[in-house]
């Protein structure tokens, strides 16, 4: 079942899997949020359209949907509140916190894992 | 649209109101501005996209509140967020309907045919053999329409593609 997976590339996967033990796969609404705040702190307004953007207008996210996101994500210390010197419509920026940076970049392993593996698969078909 | 979103907001556990609640209707308003500037379909897409996103949310947080666990809904709430690549033409839907009134049409004229023939005493038709006829007919019209659609969707060349590779 494994031919064509390197040994070693699947032992360290399985490693860093149990050294986080977060609760992956995301969403994709929810890796794109993170996604979004990797690079700089934002409001939601900001993530939204960074979102849409993202995804080529693939995924355009209601505030309901930001803000029940936004909220685990709070809630689970993945994000928090970034303090801005201009708040003054109610603007709230947030930004990632080093456990969400880490489980993003788990997340973003596990997918480019699953990518190879994907790739070497399909080649063997060919 | 502004007092809609604020009564749908009332839906909502206080705690979430308190802490998010003025923040929503700040983005509510960036984004309603925007779409206020697009087409009407748009704008309908985005009415439906902000009430069931309200009310989906709205759900999960009194199910959060209540102490269960975070589930998915089993409405396709998904669906009015991410648009899929698969591309419909228009075109298609129009031929489509034109082909269902045609059919429509050829079996309603079939069965006047029937009948008439049947009135007459010089001439005895089996009815079940026209409407077997009429049935098959349009099944083939459909089925190939069917076919018709899916080329003129390119869903035959993801086929090709594949082979290629």
């Amino acid at each position: 079942m494994t031919s064509g997976c390197p040994k070693s590339n699947m032992a360290s996967y399985d490693m860093s899997l149990k050294v986080i033990m977060e609760p992956l796969p995301l969403t994709e609404p929810v890796l794109l949020i993170l996604l979004s705040l990797a690079g700089q702190p934002r409001h939601g307004y900001s993530i939204l359209k960074d979102v849409e953007q993202m995804s080529d207008g693939r995924v355009v996210l209601s505030t309901g949907t930001l803000y029940g996101a936004l909220r685990r994500l709070l809630d689970d210390d993945w994000i928090e509140p970034f303090k801005e010197q201009d708040n003054s419509r109610g603007r709230q920026a947030y930004r990632l916190t080093a456990r969400g940076r880490r489980n993003l970049q788990a997340e973003a392993s596990r997918l480019k894992h699953l990518a190879r593996l994907a790739n070497l698969r399909m080649v063997k078909e060919a | 649209m502004l007092r809609l979103y604020r009564c749908l907001l009332l839906l909502y556990p206080a705690d979430h109101r308190v802490r998010f609640g003025k923040e929503m209707v700040a983005v509510f308003q960036d984004v309603h501005a925007e779409a206020t500037a697009k087409k009407k379909i748009a704008r309908i897409f985005f009415c439906l996209r902000e009430t069931t996103g309200l009310l989906a949310g709205a759900l999960q947080e009194h199910l959060r509140a209540m102490g269960a666990t975070p589930v998915w809904l089993p409405i396709p709430t998904r669906r009015l967020f991410m648009r899929s690549e698969f591309r419909f033409p228009k075109a298609t839907a129009v031929l489509m309907t034109i082909i269902l009134a045609g059919v429509v049409m050829a079996i309603e004229k079939g069965e006047g045919i029937v009948a008439s023939l049947s009135a007459s005493p010089h001439f005895h038709f089996f009815p079940g053999v026209m409407l077997m006829l009429g049935v098959v007919y349009a099944a083939g019209v459909i089925g190939w329409a069917i076919l018709f659609a899916m080329r003129r969707s390119g869903v035959h060349r993801l086929e090709t593609s594949a082979d290629q590779k």
